[in-house]
């Protein structure tokens, strides 16, 4: 059973289109003059990672960078995806077909795997790059390898143009099956085992058995034009001696390599003597956004009339008119509105006010401050001196941000402008409710509803690597007061193969997840979740949450949460408990089994964007345990994330893969769209979808719906409050 | 690979993806898709009905005697074309020179500190705020000078990178500038810049600056990593 169903299913299709077509389309964008674009791509091999041909290089990718590699040759198929989570960092992770290989009973042979790499040595004058690799290091193992490799660039050799880079490196395992020196760290190697669970790092092998040297040079020749050779310790024993799915001639391999565009790289190879191969290789960092987002700038903040010349209207007399602050939430509600903005609730004094309002629009919280600064200066009367803006999130209060108008007055153009503002800017917590606030009484009851287009894919089935089913889906919900949300969608599939999949459940735990493929069968039209939620803030830094009714396709019942952040505290506390009945294939009904399920959560913002979060609790099999996650967090809100989950369920009862793991993406609409937008498009992928450790998915939890208006986020992105 | 509906339900769909979805708001998952694929189509089509760069505005003499209000010609190099700005304020504060913002037919505003641009709003990875006091100081009196430029600039995502370079400003002498019909007597400073990551960025400004007033009369000036140079003629002020 190799089913991976992603929820959330437009948004895949969202992805594909930034990773897809946006590519080409954007390059105009980025002008001659593009002075902090200078271009640094070190080429990838046919694993997807920074190498050669087949062998890797020690050269690390830019910090934070995201690559794509496809490359093919000898009816071998390697689709990695590879992210450079730190400068020193990175991880890979790869989907493989061999064709013919006729391993564990499948013709065409398919594996994930997962690599981890770390830069040891940065290259220095004299000193090379030095890297150390594990390839495959927790799958069933087919391309289990260790490395390590030292990489040197020397700039226009005599009368050479271009660089070159000089590769040198010992291999084990798979890389080190061909020209062996001996056995340097001893032990023995097991052979590749086939039809095991796999899915555990596999400790005892690294770096055991037989080493073998490697090496390679690529010369890259100019932007475009690129030419690698290498030496390969790789003897292929399984693909040519024991399937002969191609002849190896030879160890040495050569390619030429051209870059496309600025973010792809295509190459054609000669390799083992014997066969053609091709590589294509893309390159994006998040830290680079293909389109800058483009904001519809504010006017100059409004000044107020000198006080020496003009007292009269610094007067307080304003207060005593009872119609005042409805004059003012009048005057400021459209403002608000036309700013992407929606006023909540406001409360004036002779001297300071506190607005309330919603961000409808932006993805950095600062960029809704400022707006919302701005339209206090040009609305409230000279005399109102301190401003506190509070986001509110659903009826959640996220922070008071408190500004000293004559501030926001003298620092617009200051040299410094976003760091000074911030200097004298408090960032505290919001009080629950607004007392004695005016309100903003048209906006509930609020109805909203969209009908588009949805993609569910699902990956790794073994017959069919890709499978999707894809129709329209219809949205909508209605929020009748501050807090309270009715929602709900329907799907009407049109097309689609998921449900023609005969790999179906072969779990020995409570079928909560392996059954995709019989929900994707089960009918054509579907409620994929309709429910009512409440959220509230019970104390200053306390906030939580219930829900009840359908909650996700597979699962109904009942959701309670209680979260704990302080605005300026870098960690979190949360728990959240639910009784959940699984749902039936089709129509409204439940079947037999339900579960008490649910978690005591921890969060913690590590800085420079790094998150942890660590879930203990009962899952959905009824199996206890724990959930790790480690994400890196970009400060546009790009967010790339591993999480793995170990239960008392063992890895024989877990089967394939022995534990839950997968990999987190989120990536903000604004980031490919150039348009300020709140929405992320956010995708999870598991090399393969089993019963243990599977965790309820519940509508609006509500750590995520908190944190972008507390102080890390706003600090990050500060400067978003003059643009 | 598409399975049992086959053929029609494809068209269905096909259909449904090229209407993009419909909502009663904005800031839908359907609303987003339908915006993606709008902008994918004009970048297509731009590509296509690539034109080169429009040409500069000229202004007729004409047109600049009816010119009552402070008015500032922009010409975009990298864009091409022109466009007219209006002062919309005059600030002074605790920092050497007085700012004028000028506000461009599509809302974008540039920060103008004596003649310098400090900082610039709507246009594209934006100079969010900028330090240029060694070059007003020597613009201010038409004469050489050096010293610090910090900027902060936008990156496009509501995250901003700090650049530091360090400045020569070298008197080149009487240059007298034609405006129109106009002709000012004017001094030709040029500002030489160099720092960012190994020293890797380069930027030249140039001014000509009326030497009994430090008025910059006209200019060529680094407008950010997006924008590249624009040239700024003071038509009136």
């Amino acid at each position: 059973m190799q089913q991976t169903i992603v929820q959330k299913s437009i948004r895949g299709f969202a992805i594909l289109a930034t990773f897809g077509f946006a590519v080409p389309a954007l390059a105009q964008d980025a002008g001659p003059d593009a002075v902090f674009n200078i271009p640094d791509r070190p080429t990838l091999n046919f694993y997807g990672v920074t190498g050669l041909i087949d062998m890797p290089s020690a050269e690390a990718l830019p910090d934070g960078q995201f690559t794509v590699g496809v490359s093919n040759f000898g009816g071998i198929t390697r689709s990695t995806v590879t992210f450079q989570a730190s400068p020193r960092l990175a991880f890979s992770f790869r989907y493989t077909g061999i064709q013919d290989l006729n391993l564990a009973g499948f013709e065409t042979f398919r594996d994930r795997s997962f690599d981890v790499r770390f830069l040891l040595n940065k290259e220095r004058r004299y000193l090379p790059a030095v890297s150390v690799g594990l390839q495959d290091f927790a799958g069933t193992g087919i391309y289990a390898g260790e490395y390590i490799v030292a990489t040197k660039t020397f700039q226009e050799v005599g009368p050479l143009p271009g660089t070159f880079k000089v590769s040198a490196g010992l291999g084990w395992g798979r890389l080190g099956s061909a020209g062996s020196i001996g056995n340097p760290f001893g032990g023995t190697r097991p052979e590749f085992e086939q039809g095991s669970s796999g899915g555990e790092p596999s400790f005892d092998q690294w770096f055991r058995g037989p080493a073998a040297p490697f090496a390679g040079v690529e010369w890259v020749i100019n932007d475009k034009f690129g030419l690698k050779a290498e030496y390969s310790s790789d003897a292929y024993t399984q693909e040519v001696d024991t399937s002969g799915i191609f002849t190896r001639r030879s160890r040495f391999n050569f390619g030429a390599e051209y870059q496309v565009s600025d973010r792809v790289r295509l190459g054609a190879y000669y390799l083992y003597g014997s066969e053609l191969g091709f590589n294509a290789q893309i390159q994006l960092n998040p830290k680079t956004p293909p389109t800058p987002i483009r904001t519809a700038p504010a006017g100059p903040v409004a000044q107020r009339p000198s006080r020496a010349s003009q007292p009269q209207a610094w007067s307080t007399d304003w207060v005593v008119n009872e119609n005042a602050p409805v004059i003012l939430r009048d005057v400021m509600a459209p403002r608000l509105e036309s700013s992407g903005l929606r006023f909540e609730a406001l409360q004036v004094t002779a001297d300071s006010a506190e607005l309330r309002m919603q961000n409808l629009r932006y993805n950095a919280t600062s960029v809704a401050i400022g707006r919302a600064a701005r339209v206090m200066a040009e609305v409230l009367p000279p005399s109102v001196e301190t401003f506190r803006i509070v986001t509110v999130e659903n009826g959640l209060a996220q922070s008071a941000v408190t500004i000293r108008r004559s501030d926001l007055e003298a620092l617009e153009y200051d040299a410094e402008a976003a760091g000074a503002l911030l200097a004298v800017t408090g960032i505290g917590e919001a009080a629950p409710r607004l007392e004695n606030a005016i309100e903003n009484e048209e906006y509930y009851p609020d109805f909203a509803w969209s009908l588009g287009p949805y993609i569910t894919p699902s990956y790794f089935d073994p017959d069919e690597p890709v499978r999707a089913d894809a129709g329209l889906r219809f949205s909508s919900e209605y929020r009748p007061a501050p807090g309270w949300e009715i929602a709900g969608s329907v799907n009407l599939r049109l097309t689609g193969n998921v449900g023609d999949s005969v790999r179906v459940s072969n779990s020995v735990l409570p079928p909560v997840r392996s059954n995709a493929v019989l929900y994707s069968r089960g009918s054509d039209v579907v409620l994929n979740d309709l429910y009512v939620s409440r959220q509230w803030k019970p104390g200053n830094d306390t906030y939580a949450r219930v829900t009840g009714g359908y909650l996700e396709r597979m699962f109904g019942g009942v959701s309670g949460e209680v979260l704990w952040k302080p605005v300026s505290s870098r960690l979190a506390l949360g728990v959240e408990a639910n009784y959940a009945v699984q749902r039936n294939f089709s129509g409204l009904g439940f079947q037999d089994y339900s579960v008490a399920t649910g978690h005591a959560s921890a969060y913690y913002e590590f800085g420079k964007g790094y998150l942890g979060q660590l879930d203990v609790g009962r899952y959905l099999a009824g199996d206890f345990g724990a959930t790790f996650t480690l994400s890196r967090e970009f400060r546009n809100g790009w967010k790339v994330g591993g999480f793995f989950t170990l239960t008392d369920v063992s890895s024989e009862d877990f089967g394939e893969g022995s534990f839950d793991k997968g990999i987190n993406l989120t990536i903000p609409v604004s980031w490919f769209l150039g348009s300020p937008n709140k929405r992320v498009v956010s995708t999870t992928i598991r090399p393969i979808q089993r019963d243990g450790g599977a965790r309820l998915n519940v509508p609006g939890r509500l750590y995520e719906q908190v944190r972008s208006g507390h102080r890390n986020a706003l600090e990050q992105n500060w400067s978003g409050v003059w643009e | 690979m598409i399975g049992r509906k086959g053929f029609l339900g494809a068209i269905a769909l096909a259909s449904a993806v090229l209407l993009a979805g419909c909502s009663s708001k904005n800031n839908t998952d359907t609303k987003v898709l339908a915006d993606t694929s709008k902008q994918v189509f004009a970048a297509i089509r731009a590509r296509r009905q690539n034109k080169g760069p429009q040409p500069v505005v000229q202004v007729t003499a004409e047109q600049l005697a009816n010119t009552k209000v402070a008015a500032l010609q922009v010409n975009p190099e990298q864009r091409g074309g022109s466009d007219f700005l209006r002062r919309v304020t005059q600030r002074n504060d605790d920092q050497f020179g007085t700012v004028s913002v000028w506000r461009a037919s599509d809302g974008a505003l540039l920060h103008i500190r004596g003649g310098v641009l400090v900082g610039s709003r709507g246009i594209g990875t934006d100079i969010i705020s900028s330090d240029a006091t060694p070059t007003i100081r020597a613009i201010s009196g038409a004469r050489s000078g050096q010293g610090e430029r910090r900027y902060f600039i936008s990156n496009g995502d509501y995250t901003d990178t700090e650049l530091v370079l360090s400045c020569d400003i070298d008197n080149l002498g009487r240059e007298d500038t034609q405006i129109v019909n106009l002709k000012f007597s004017t001094t030709h400073l040029r500002e030489t810049c160099v720092g960012g990551a190994n020293n890797k960025v380069r930027i030249t400004n140039d001014y000509w600056v009326q030497p009994g007033n430090g008025l910059v009369r006209r200019s060529r000036q680094w407008t950010g990593p997006l924008s590249g140079y624009f040239e700024l003629v003071l038509l009136k002020s």
